[in-house]
């Protein structure tokens, strides 16, 4: 399946292939965690949907 | 697990992902382009997980249709007081999408190399590219209001060796208003696995 982003017109990779190219470099690069988002820069509706996410019992 | 590397996505992020696909394809049907996954999701995607997100933050000059078919797929506006936002939730997921721009990156990302991962059945999403996701983070470092955002950048710099240097050089000097370049993330990698 082939979706229209652009002009262009360009092809799709598999989900599973993607994966497996991040999990072979992650592997080994032995990156296993990257810095979260300290959250400075947040406008106040990113604030008040992460509240309602948080309230809803999401955990991230 | 391979070595202690957890694999792939976390359960809802991936649900959430394969939600956003077939919001996606119906935007398509209806004749418009593919929302664009950015921020923090997109990061999520580039490392498998290696951070977490909350939300989906996605562009596109379709904000009114978009959101017509998050509806269409069980998405709600939280209500109640403090909770005045643009986003909208999937009670069963506990994630978030919110449309925050009609631009890519206010328009100097090209779109031509947005990433589409076809994700099944349920349809193919587009994310912004890695090197524009690397530029953003180090733009955001650059203002002086998100030291984490070097680390970040860095480590999705290890991870992604088939980035186009020269591309990513231009767009991280625009987002960090000529302050950094690929050569100051070649110097914090040294040292680090090669890309």
């Amino acid at each position: 399946m082939v979706l229209q982003t652009s002009k262009v017109r360009q092809k799709a990779v598999p989900l599973a292939e993607f994966v497996a190219d991040v999990d072979r470099r992650k592997a080994e690069t032995g990156i296993t965690t990257l810095p979260r988002n300290a959250g400075q820069n947040r406008t106040p509706s990113k604030r008040a949907l992460l509240k309602a996410i948080k309230d809803l019992g999401g955990d991230w | 697990m391979r070595g202690g590397i957890k694999l792939g996505y976390r359960p809802e992020f991936e649900a959430a992902l394969r939600l956003f696909a077939q919001v996606s394809e119906a935007l398509k049907r209806r004749g418009f382009l593919a929302p664009v996954l950015v921020g923090g999701a997109a990061v999520e995607i580039y490392s498998n997980s290696a951070v977490n997100t909350g939300d989906f933050d996605i562009v596109t000059a379709r904000q009114e249709e978009f959101e017509e078919e998050l509806q269409l797929f069980g998405f709600v506006k939280p209500i109640g007081a403090g909770r005045a936002t643009r986003g909208w939730i999937h009670p069963d997921l506990r994630l978030g999408f919110e449309v925050v721009s009609a631009q890519l990156l206010d328009g100097m990302a090209d779109r031509d190399r947005v990433r589409l991962i076809d994700v099944g059945v349920e349809g193919e999403v587009a994310i912004v590219s890695v090197e524009d996701m690397i530029a953003d983070r180090v733009g955001q470092y650059a203002s002086g209001t998100a030291s984490e955002m070097l680390e970040q950048a860095t480590s999705l710099f290890i991870l992604h060796p088939e980035a186009d240097l020269d591309y990513m050089d231009r767009r991280i000097r625009y987002e960090s208003g000529g302050d950094y370049g690929v050569a100051d993330l070649q110097s914090k990698a040294k040292g680090r696995p090669a890309r």
